[in-house]
Formats: C-alpha cells, structure tokens, sequence
C-alpha cells in the first residue's frame, strides 16, 4: 500500500507540476558531494598560454597539418585551363553559343543570374532583406530597450551634428555624393550591356547616401529617408522581382509562351525583364548598404 | 621615349606607395599614420595615373584617367581630415599625447 500511496504523490506533483523528492530529510542527509572535476582549469587558456613551449608547438602543428591538408588538396585539382576540364562543359557550351538568343544582355553574367538562375539572385535579395530585417529587430530603438544614457548620447550627437561648422566635409558631400549616385544609377541601368548590375551599383548607391548622411547628419537624411520608405522600396521591389520571375516561371521556365520583348541586344531596352530585375535588386541593396549604416550608427533609419 | 617617362612616374608613384604602407606599420600614434596612408592616396595614385596617362591611346582615355584623380584627390584629403578631426574630438588625452611625440 505505501508503494502505491508514494505513486499518487508522484503523480499528483507531476500533474501539479511540481518534482517532489519523497523523504527528502533522509536523501539530504544521506547523499554523498559529487567531485567536481576541474576540467575548465587544466584547459583553460591561461593554462596553455603559460605553457609557452607546448603552445608554440601546438599552433606550428596545427598549421602545418592544414598547410599539408591544403597542398594535396591543390596537387589532385585539374590543371589550369584544361579543356577536359569538369567546368568546361555542356552547360557552358550552351551559355557562349545561344546566351545572347535566349536572354538578350551583352553582359552574360547578367543574363547568367537575372534569367537562368534568377531564383538563386531571388533568394540572394531575400537573405538581404532579412539580414537588414534582423538588425532592425536586434537594434531599433524604442521603449523598452532605450535608457536615458543612451538618450543623452543621441541628443548629444545631434547636437554636434546641427552645430558643429563642418565645411569642408559639407562642400565635399555636396560636390560628391549626387555624382556618385549618379554612377551607380548608371552602373544599374547598363547592367545588361557592361560590367556592373544591380548589387555593385547597389552599393554604390548606398555609398553616396552614407556620405551625404555623414557629411549632413542623420536629421537631413531623414527628410526624405524614413523607415516608412525603406520599408516601402524594399517590399515592393521584393514583390516586382517575385512577380516577374513567376510570370516567366509559370509561363513554362524555358520561355515559352514568354510574350516579352528582347528587342535588339546593345539597346538600352532590351533582354526582357533583365532590366527591372537590375533595378529592384539595386534598390534593394542600396536601401540595406544604408539601413546598415543607420542602424548602427543612431539605431533608427 | 613615352614608355620611358611614363614608367618613371609609375616607379615614382610605386616607392610612395612603398614609403605610406611603411608608414602605417612604423608609426604608432593615429595622426601620424594617417599622415602616411594619405599620402600614398594622393600622391602616389596621382603620380601612378599621370603615367598611364602618358601611356594611354586617345583623348579620352587619358580625361578618364584625369576623373579618376579628380575624385581621389577630392575625395582621399577629406576623408583623412575629418578622422583627423574626430581623434582630437574625441581623444581626451590629446594635448599630452602630443606633446609626448
């Protein structure tokens, strides 16, 4: 009967929610102290760092041991420039012969990702959009986590930023940024005819706004740069480039079907939807290079 | 003849770019680092781009080049002054420290 009483208990804690020790008196008085191990001790890393000769030895050891991993590692890689080659194969035949017929760009690395792999540059824009989306939540600022220190460090730094006489900076802002923006604007919009796309003139975008926000202070910035329009341009831009791809994904994924233009390959509207695609992912990274810069600098856009 | 000068001005723009990279190992405060690293930004890529100016086809080739100048040397000298400015914002114990060295 006791056995079955002490189930009940047992019972009634765990429905209870509670862990309950029968006889605890006698278990505390009985149970032994554990040894404990000094384990973090003996490898800590004063410990090796005192043992200078071991840890000499050990990094010389571990080095040559990746340097040799590494080196047999180059001496089975195929030979430079061999025809026979793995990556010389049909898929780069067909990329050199009939890049220019299916997709329209000069540029075939724009016609490589914007249109044969334009869900892996989809996803590549997503994982932006996230990681700007992560330190927002990590680091905006509101209520609950905003001390009065650091509002004083802001209120001071805005401060400095109205009053401080900077004009050497402000003349080289003013001079600067509209011609590097310009180049980006550039870089994004030729991106299917030269070097360039939506990611490097992207950045260089958001290179101009960093300096044109450093030179002029955030306050300026946010006259016509708030969240609300970084949110905005992000979205939409995400939403653009997800419908585009799903028309032509939808349509038969090998264009058939496929009622847009190429035009002619060397105009400026050519290659389909190569060109919007450049834009959104241009935007898309500018609004993050400079949603980086503001976050971390003011924790707010 | 132009190959030759031409490759002096490279050589020149080279040994400054050599000398400002020694420089930012060899000094230890901040103002005299950025003293070195702005030098080879100026002085050495100017130098480096005025010989392949020399070296290059046409007009315009070289009046690109001249941009590439123009904007390093608006842009190189500003971004050093205000580190400059900043570090002695900033720096509390600035006027020992450079009464120091």
């Amino acid at each position: 009967m006791g056995e079955k009483k002490s189930f009940w208990k047992h019972l009634k804690a765990w429905v209870d929610g509670e862990e309950v020790i029968l006889d605890a008196d006698k278990y505390i008085v009985s149970r032994s102290v554990k040894e404990k191990k000094n384990w973090g001790g003996r490898y800590s890393m004063e410990n090796i760092k005192g043992n200078k000769k071991l840890y000499g030895f050990l990094s010389v050891a571990i080095s040559v041991l990746f340097i040799g991993i590494m080196l047999s590692v180059v001496n089975d890689l195929p030979e430079f420039g061999n025809p026979s080659n793995p990556a010389n194969n049909e898929v780069m035949e067909r990329y050199l012969e009939s890049g220019i017929e299916e997709t329209g760009a000069i540029n075939f690395v724009a016609g490589m990702i914007l249109d044969y792999r334009a869900f892996d540059t989809f996803g590549e824009s997503n994982v932006l959009f996230l990681a700007v989306m992560c330190v927002v939540l990590l680091l905006k600022k509101d209520k609950n986590n905003y001390s009065e220190k650091e509002e004083a460090e802001n209120w001071e730094d805005d401060y400095f930023d109205e009053n401080e006489k900077r004009p050497i900076l402000k003349v080289g802002g003013k001079l600067l940024a509209p011609l590097i923006i310009l180049y980006g604007i550039y870089v994004i919009l030729n991106g299917h005819l030269s070097p360039g796309g939506g990611f490097s003139g992207g950045t260089i975008i958001g290179a101009g706004l960093i300096l044109y926000a450093s030179a002029y202070g955030q306050k300026k910035m946010q006259t016509f740069f708030t969240f609300r329009t970084f949110t905005l341009i992000c979205v939409a831009c995400l939403l653009t480039y997800c419908a585009c791809k799903s028309y032509s994904f939808f349509t038969g994924a090998n264009h058939v079907g496929y009622e847009i233009p190429k035009g002619i390959p060397g105009n400026i509207l050519s290659s389909g939807f190569i060109l919007p695609l450049n834009i959104c992912v241009g935007l898309i990274v500018a609004c993050t290079m400079y949603g980086f810069y503001a976050l971390f600098t003011k924790g707010d856009i | 003849m132009r190959e030759v000068i031409a490759a002096i001005f490279i050589i020149i723009g080279l040994i400054v770019f050599l000398l400002s990279i020694f420089g930012i190992f060899r000094f230890k405060y901040v103002l005299n680092r950025i003293h070195a690293a702005a030098l080879g930004d100026t002085l050495g890529l100017g130098a480096i781009v005025v010989g392949l100016m020399i070296m290059s086809v046409n007009f315009f080739a070289a009046a690109k080049f001249f941009l590439i100048i123009l904007f390093f040397w608006l842009s190189g000298p500003i971004a050093t002054h205000s580190i400059a400015k900043v570090e002695i914002l900033t720096n509390k114990n600035y006027e020992e420290r450079v009464r120091e060295k």
